[in-house]
């Protein structure tokens, strides 16, 4: 019986937490489809579907052309044709362009300088001037990157051809072919959006149950029940990796079946990474209210960490990017780990067990996290019992 | 004096006291502007700053052509030549096993093509799953081709197809700049509002002090009204600190501050007004706080705070135009970069004081009903 003791201690926990939750609406809710839906619906929003979206394609931009030479016709054709500005507008003067601009109805004036085609032939380089309203965030890097990406296959002496490869007759280019799956801002922003609501949803889940257990009273009956510590732990984490599968379930479903996603890895890949982001927040969780904190701090904690994340772990900014302190930073926050795993296995299709170092240092972060959890709450425990 | 605003000024002060009185919601309403203006300097000072982006080579040409571009390569301040490489399958596999983020392979024939007046191409592979880091790798090689070629223009009188490109903002800012403290003031003035609220409300329901207080003579909406009060008192607080951590930082405010102080008042008023609305649902103060936690990250793409609403797909264009809090950013960018007046932003007012007029008396009127 003694070797029962521990499974049904366990089950006992798990159906104890499922109990508590069945029985709030608001948490089922908020939980499982509020967040969930909302982060990936906004992602859907924000990102367009599964198809790469170029931004500035519904821009409208003036088009000045001072030069009225064929190579500034053919530099509009350019432009045109590399569908990066569906809304190129001709007909507008340097002065109108300018006065329209920070009102709304242009967002950027491209405009071509007289003398810009005697330039060219005269083997100096062309200038063209960008306007960008900049009160509009976003809108000058954007156009300006456009603008640069689309002059680097200019030919103003021979027939525009639309094929990535430009033959210039005459002139020098070097055209820098570009290799490498291309992603849509969706896909690449699913592997954001699943890791933040499984860190959101659970770490509120774990810290915040227990910190309001605490503030309820039940906590300390819990500890000095004759339910083992482990037990509690894993009665718990087992609880949350369910609630986490019918959540990982609703991102991708959304993503699968609303946006079109295509997933460049099997199920249960992309669930072991889930898993793995799961226990490493659960672990934390536990961490953290094993300290002993209340849950208007939980709740201060959890926003930090969101940023956190957000700032340091890749979820916006490669960590190949970083150098000082955010650097190290980010080198030992074992969540950019998780969530490289996840962007290397969904997206370039990376067999799990091939990213050895990543897995190694979030396998040592969860078992550091639920080590130290177990300590404090066995120091927790013996503090009551005294 | 008139009862309505004799109440809500005693709401309003007793509020502030307990502000005062509580200190840690009172450094978190200092804190947290600070540590999202750090977060934010580190994210931007990573893309102005020069990184050393891994990347491999593989130069298949040999020439002196190919290995100036090398050379060109070697000394950009964006990536850094991990490795030289003997072959493309080498290079690629480099890329793949996630030991570089880019590898650049010049082909055979690259120098003599150049000198000859024709199109040499070199091919640039990337970790695309590296957003942020591939990018710049394609940007640094496209800019080191450049460079290239100007220097073998100089060398050699090879003819050459080049255009410049100049930016000029309208408001003569750099476009790499702080394009994002207007919306950051934004969304901390959201992020503030919706804090307030749950200070004000849900807290108080949770201390049982809210009936006592609903069951004074005073009214509904002197109660509302001096929570409002001294909700917009610390967003000017709130308002002022961000503004001058920002002028610390360099930032030339183009317009009216009043007007500034104008526009996140509203902006406050609509969120702490759908905060309202959002507690008579949800009673629980932590549950409240992680629900619009929750509504307020995806806020910085869909609100204006970092990227303009028309540079969204047609669903998200919608979406942002449709939420108030879009008309608030787009009001704060144009007063503090353009130094737009009244007259300008009036349809952006407009919008955010109609929302507050739809949203605030349906707050009050869901919040009678739950009581």
């Amino acid at each position: 019986m003694s070797g029962l003791k521990v499974p049904r201690d366990i089950l006992a926990v798990v159906s104890n937490e499922l109990g508590v939750f069945r029985r709030n609406r608001s948490a089922i809710l908020i939980s499982l489809i509020v967040i969930p839906f909302f982060f990936t619906v906004s992602l859907g929003a924000g990102q367009g579907s599964a198809a790469t979206f170029q931004p500035t394609a519904a821009l409208p931009i003036a088009f000045v052309d001072n030069d009225l030479s064929v190579a500034s016709g053919r530099l509009y054709e350019t432009l045109v044709r590399s569908e990066m500005f569906n809304r190129l507008i001709q007909g507008y003067r340097e002065d109108n362009a300018l006065a329209a601009l920070g009102k709304g109805s242009i967002y950027a004036a491209v405009v071509i300088p007289k003398g810009f085609q005697d330039r060219l032939m005269h083997n100096q380089p062309g200038t063209i001037i960008v306007y960008v309203d900049d009160g509009a965030p976003g809108v000058g890097n954007a156009v300006l990157s456009a603008v640069n990406a689309t002059v680097q296959t200019y030919n103003p002496s021979t027939e525009i051809t639309t094929s990535a490869y430009v033959e210039v007759a005459g002139f020098s280019t070097i055209q820098v072919v570009l290799k490498g799956t291309r992603f849509s801002g969706f896909a690449l922003g699913l592997t954001i959006t699943m890791s933040l609501v499984i860190v959101f949803a659970t770490f509120y889940e774990i810290a915040g149950g227990m910190s309001r257990e605490r503030e309820e009273g039940t906590y300390a009956r819990l500890l000095v029940s004759p339910v083992s510590l482990g037990a509690i732990m894993i009665g718990k984490t087992l609880y949350d990796l369910g609630l986490n599968f019918v959540r990982v379930i609703v991102v991708l479903g959304l993503a699968i079946y609303v946006y079109g996603v295509r997933l460049n890895t099997d199920f249960v890949t992309l669930l072991a990474g889930a898993v793995l982001i799961a226990l490493l927040t659960m672990g934390f969780g536990l961490l953290i209210s094993s300290l002993g904190v209340g849950l208007r701090a939980v709740v201060i904690i959890e926003f930090f960490l969101i940023l956190f994340l957000f700032a340091f772990s890749g979820f916006i900014l490669d960590k190949e990017l970083m150098k000082g302190i955010p650097q190290i930073i980010a080198t030992y926050l074992p969540w950019s780990y998780g969530i490289e795993i996840l962007k290397r296995t969904i997206l370039s299709g990376t067999p799990l067990l091939s990213l050895t170092s990543q897995l190694q240092f979030v396998g040592f972060s969860i078992v550091l996290f639920y080590a130290l959890s177990y300590i404090f709450l066995k120091l927790a425990r013996e503090r009551l019992l005294k | 004096m008139n009862p309505l605003i004799r109440d809500s000024t005693a709401i309003a002060k007793k509020d502030l006291k307990q502000l005062r009185r509580d200190p840690l919601s009172l450094a978190l309403t200092i804190m947290f502007p600070i540590l999202l203006i750090s977060m934010f300097i580190v994210i931007s000072g990573a893309f102005r700053d020069s990184h050393a982006v891994p990347i491999v080579i593989a130069d298949q040409d040999g020439s002196a052509q190919s290995k100036m571009f090398i050379d060109e390569l070697t000394v950009s301040k964006l990536i850094r030549v991990a490795q030289l490489v003997q072959t493309e399958e080498r290079a690629l596999e480099t890329v793949q096993a996630g030991e570089a983020i880019g590898s650049v392979v010049i082909p055979k024939d690259f120098g003599n093509k150049l000198l000859n007046g024709r199109a040499a191409f070199v091919v640039l592979q990337t970790d695309n799953s590296k957003v942020t880091a591939s990018f710049t790798v394609i940007r640094a090689v496209a800019d080191k081709s450049r460079e290239l070629l100007n220097k073998l223009n100089v060398q050699f009188n090879v003819r050459l197809v080049s255009v410049d490109v100049v930016p000029r903002p309208v408001s003569g800012r750099p476009p790499n700049g702080d394009f994002i403290l207007p919306g950051m003031l934004g969304l901390i003035t959201i992020l503030g509002g919706f804090d307030d609220a749950v200070n004000a409300i849900t807290r108080e329901r949770e201390r049982g002090t809210f009936t006592r207080l609903v069951l004074t003579p005073m009214n509904l909406f002197s109660i509302y009204g001096g929570k409002m009060a001294a909700a917009l008192v610390v967003n000017a607080m709130r308002t002022a600190f961000v503004l001058m951590i920002f002028v610390f930082n360099g930032l030339v405010i183009q317009g009216s501050i009043l007007l500034i102080f104008l526009i996140t008042s509203l902006i406050s008023m609509f969120t702490m007004s759908l905060s309202m609305m959002m507690s008579s649902r949800i009673q629980s103060s932590a549950t409240l706080t992680i629900m619009e936690i929750a509504i307020t990250f995806p806020l910085f793409q869909l609100s204006g705070a970092f990227s303009a609403p028309e540079m969204l797909p047609a669903g998200g264009r919608a979406i942002s135009r449709a939420l108030p809090w879009t008309w608030g950013n787009e009001a704060l960018r144009r007063v503090m970069y353009l130094g737009l007046d009244l007259n300008a932003i009036s349809p952006d007012i407009l919008v955010l004081v109609v929302s507050i007029m739809i949203f605030l008396p349906l707050a009050t009127l869901l919040s009678k009903r739950t009581m």
